[in-house]
């Protein structure tokens, strides 16, 4: 009786099953880097989810991982309810991936492109010329798509990358570093693409190190660092858990001693001043998470003269997915990115 | 298999667009040819009554190892395009599609008979116009043609094979370069009667030697089933061990 239940019970898990499930996702590199470690998450049907994290915290390997190009070392990952590793195949027909380097073959034409892996992904012949029309729409480039695809800019080589994932309308797509290397007007006409094919009904997995992206297009957002989830939630959730306004103060100091006197000095200055909950240390001074900030600094800023505190700049804001990733892990995403390194299929 | 052969015919037209689609590609490979024809033809015209030839002309003699070594030089980089793939992310976006891997391998392969008969077909027209002999016609300009885009596909594995172990362009074109005595070792210069004993132990195992061996007979003396035959028996050999290598190159890379 006990086991017909939990049939049934699986059984009514399966219908409302998510569209990407993870569970415990590890890779570990040959020479033992652990690029993912233990990962688990999961993305609803219709769903904008995304990986923010700074370079090399293992959002690329994820992702890799989900769309068949990598095996795990150990965990489990389906997407549309299939298993990646059993059925590496059935997955590939389910799902579209635009990859962080641009793959299109730079001695076609924009349509040639299109064709061939429309023709290799097997779409009707009937409708393969109305569907490529359809993309060179809203991907803007029905102008140039009889021009070869190395006369094109970084803008229109992305948008052809991103058609070319689109064309058997995949029910899940990957996205992984869309708008790398673009200037801000194409990021934000590509932002405005990628809600439409999210409108339309496919889901959407992208990882990005910006936090405006994530932040304007993901419903939901898994903060990643050193192959880790440190939190999940909506970006809104997510700045409600800083809660306070960011006020950042840089010092002025001639070393890391003199630094490191001055923050434990305002420490001292502030303790017992209500308003600011938490202080924190950043790369030039400190960060200070403070509860209506406009009315506050006055006030702070009086109390912080004297014992030889330099305050140098004094900026204020809301929180951002930014402080966010600096409250859970103490480190900013722009500090950590300058250890870019890809590590192939191995 | 049906879907095999329709993913090769997709790719293979890519590969060969991207090769017409760059001129230096074929005009670069010919050139060197074309010159040794040209200039060795003259050069060396004396040489022909040397014992061992049995043509009327040095050209005649020349004319079949020029189209072989065309095509030798032709595919020696064919490689390099897979690891272009590799590195610019093309491959991976292959790989992400539902489609038979091997697909892409055959796809880099079989457009490679074409290509590399249509190099030969202009080192072939460019002898006959300088004045050598085509004496079994039509029928054996085919039998040329149609044994360089064989010897083409199964020559290719040499370059394959390093490009797809090292990852590495440099390295994979250096390494090709060591295939490059085996062309001067064989046959296309001077007859094996000429060689020193070494060489003509060498050349008994010279796969390049019998293709041009063959063609020659088909230019000079007419159709001649042993050494087609020869030619074919060679090219198989060739053929199974640089493929099985190949494949197992491939497969190491996009596992």
């Amino acid at each position: 009786m006990v086991t017909e239940t939990q049939q049934r019970l699986d059984e009514t898990h399966a219908a409302a099953a998510p569209v990407i499930e993870v569970r415990e996702l590890v890779k570990v590199y040959k020479g033992g880097t652990r690029a993912v470690d233990g990962v688990s998450f999961t993305v609803a049907e219709g769903e904008f989810f995304g990986f923010l994290g700074p370079n090399g915290a293992g959002k690329t390997t994820t992702i890799r991982i989900l769309a068949t190009l990598l095996r795990p070392t150990s965990g489990s990952a389906k997407v549309s309810g299939i298993d990646v590793l059993a059925h590496p195949g059935e997955v590939r027909r389910e799902v579209g991936f635009a990859m962080q380097t641009v793959a299109v073959d730079p001695l076609a034409t924009g349509r040639e492109n299109l064709e061939l892996i429309g023709r290799l992904r097997r779409v009707p012949a009937s409708e393969l010329q109305g569907r490529i029309d359809e993309l060179l729409v809203l991907m803007k480039l029905t102008e140039s798509q009889k021009k070869v695809v190395g006369t094109y800019s970084g803008g229109m080589k992305r948008r052809l990358d991103l058609a070319t994932a689109l064309l058997h309308r995949p029910k899940v797509l990957f996205l992984d570093e869309p708008t790398e290397g673009l200037d801000p007007q194409s990021r934000n006409a590509l932002w405005e693409e990628l809600e439409s094919v999210n409108r339309s009904g496919t889901t959407m997995f992208l990882t990005t190190h910006y936090m405006e992206e994530a932040d304007r297009l993901c419903k939901r957002i898994a903060i990643v660092d050193e192959g880790k989830i440190v939190v999940e939630g909506t970006p809104a959730e997510l700045k409600r858990t800083v809660g306070n306004d960011v006020v950042e103060l840089q010092l002025e100091a001639d070393s890391p001693n003199e630094l490191e006197r001055q923050r434990s000095g305002i420490g001292r200055m502030l303790e017992g001043f209500e308003p600011v909950a938490e202080i924190k240390s950043s790369p030039a001074g400190v960060q200070l998470y403070v509860s209506d900030a406009a009315a506050a600094i006055p006030e702070l800023v009086r109390r912080l003269d004297g014992d030889g505190i330099r305050i140098g700049a004094l900026t204020m804001h809301q929180p951002s997915l930014d402080d966010v990733f600096m409250r859970y892990t103490g480190k900013t995403i722009r500090e950590e990115q300058a250890n870019v390194h890809f590590t192939g299929w191995y | 298999m049906i879907g095999v052969a329709y993913e090769t015919f997709l790719l293979g037209r890519r590969a060969f667009l991207r090769w017409a689609r760059v001129p230096g590609n074929w005009i670069s490979t010919l050139f060197f040819p074309l010159i040794q024809l040209v200039l060795f033809s003259q050069l060396f015209k004396d040489i022909i009554q040397l014992p061992g030839f049995k043509e009327s002309s040095y050209l005649a003699y020349l004319a079949p190892g020029q189209i072989v070594f065309a095509v030798f030089l032709g595919v020696s980089w064919v490689g390099i395009n897979l690891l272009m793939d590799y590195h610019n992310g093309y491959l991976d976006k292959l790989r992400v599609t539902p489609i038979n891997r091997i697909s892409i391998l055959f796809g880099e392969m079989v457009p490679l008979f074409v290509t590399c008969a249509m190099m030969a077909a202009v080192i072939l027209v460019t002898s006959l116009a300088l004045g050598a002999s085509l004496v079994t016609g039509i029928p054996g300009a085919l039998g040329i043609l149609a044994l360089s885009g064989l010897f083409g596909i199964a020559w290719a594995g040499t370059s394959f094979v390093p490009a797809l172990i090292t990852k590495n362009e440099q390295a994979a074109g250096s390494l090709s370069l060591l295939f490059f005595p085996l062309a001067f070792m064989s046959t296309a210069f001077v007859p094996v009667e000429r060689m020193p004993g070494w060489l003509q132990v060498v050349n008994n195992w010279n796969p390049i030697s019998y293709v041009i061996e063959a063609q020659r007979a088909l230019m000079s003396t007419g159709f001649d089933a042993g050494l087609i035959g020869k030619a074919l028996l060679a090219m198989a050999i060739l053929f199974i061990v640089t493929q099985a290598a190949t494949i197992w190159a491939f497969r190491r890379l996009t596992a």
